[in-house]
């Protein structure tokens, strides 16, 4: 009963922690950092709602993604998390700029190889460069960040520091 | 004083809208649903202390960045905007391989063309080759079918048949 040392949130808390603590699996006493930043962002009673909220097996990666976001918003009062979704998208979209570059050298070559194509397949050609271009059309990636204010939110992400530096 | 309509913070938590609200100008009544994201996940005090700790300018993004992180954990109660993080991370992974195996081809491709060129280069050498052993050995003898009198004078010739035929005999 009094064996055990409580959890780092009821250490926090300065309560007694239950046996059923929802927080002790996840904050324990050796870490105290781990709570202190989840309970600044968040609010203990928050995360505790949330963690009850799920199934038992889902909990550790909830409080997993909440102490990376609660680090996140720490680290860059502004922008939080979004920074880091920011700088991803612009390489995704760079990376799939490239590649729609390279596939189409691809099919020029190709081409090139073959210059006694007839015409119905140089057609059938083209149409599968036009899907294979679509493929990369902005429009298909999934728009993560569009905030319902007018505010221009990601002024200059590429410039700031880079949460996986 | 307050405001004539109250912010949806202030809705929110059945309160007078100060004219000095904090939150009043990026949660506007028009879209409750937005500041209800960020109360259930922040909670309105975390975020009025987050919002008042940064300069006036920094807060109209901050609230937007707030916002977007409480509605995506709201959608994904487990994994938040860390799950987004993470898909693109490996939408970022599977464009670098494909990009790379892309370039892998070109290359390739560059490769043989290269080769080939090289393979005829050299095929047109051998042939200028033979061409200029060629042009050593007499005129009428670098072609069995060509007529061996084409550089003889004409005039020669004809003197040559008149002379054959004049003595009555032929040579």
């Amino acid at each position: 009963m009094g064996g055990s040392s409580p959890c780092a949130s009821c250490k926090l808390l300065r309560r007694r922690c239950a046996k059923d603590c929802i927080f002790a699996p996840y904050f324990p006493s050796d870490d105290p950092h781990k709570f202190a930043i989840v309970h600044k962002v968040f609010g203990a009673s928050n995360v505790s709602k949330m963690l009850q909220e799920l199934p038992v097996h889902q909990r550790a990666d909830a409080v997993s993604s909440l102490v990376y976001e609660a680090n996140a918003r720490v680290r860059d009062p502004v922008y939080g998390c979004v920074g880091a979704i920011s700088f991803l998208q612009n390489q995704v979209s760079q990376l799939e700029m490239q590649l729609a570059v390279a596939q189409a050298e691809i099919l020029c070559i190709q081409m090139q190889q073959e210059p006694n194509l007839p015409t119905h397949q140089i057609d059938q050609v083209d149409k599968s460069f036009l899907l294979s271009t679509n493929n990369f059309d902005n429009n298909n990636i999934p728009q993560y960040l569009s905030f319902a204010s007018s505010s221009n939110v990601i002024q200059d992400p590429l410039k700031r520091e880079s949460l996986w530096t | 004083m307050s405001h004539s309509t109250r912010c949806a913070a202030c809705k929110s938590l059945r309160r007078r809208c100060p004219k000095d609200c904090v939150l009043a100008p990026y949660f506007p009544p028009t879209n409750p649903q937005r500041y209800a994201c960020v109360h259930k996940i922040f909670g309105a005090s975390n975020t009025t202390k987050m919002l008042e700790q940064l300069p006036l300018h920094l807060r109209a993004v901050a609230a937007d960045c707030m916002s977007f992180e409480a509605s995506s954990r709201v959608e994904d109660p487990v994994y938040g905007s860390v799950g987004i993080i993470s898909q693109l991370q490996e939408q970022i992974i599977e464009a670098q391989s494909e990009l790379v195996k892309t370039k892998g081809e070109i290359a390739f491709h560059n490769a043989q063309q290269q080769l080939l060129q090289q393979q005829q280069m050299q095929q047109l050498q051998m042939i200028n080759a033979v061409d200029q052993q060629g042009e050593d050995q007499p005129s009428w003898l670098s072609s069995s079918q060509q007529d061996p009198f084409t550089n003889v004078n004409q005039q020669l010739l004809e003197d040559y048949n008149y002379s054959n035929t004049f003595c009555g005999f032929e040579f």
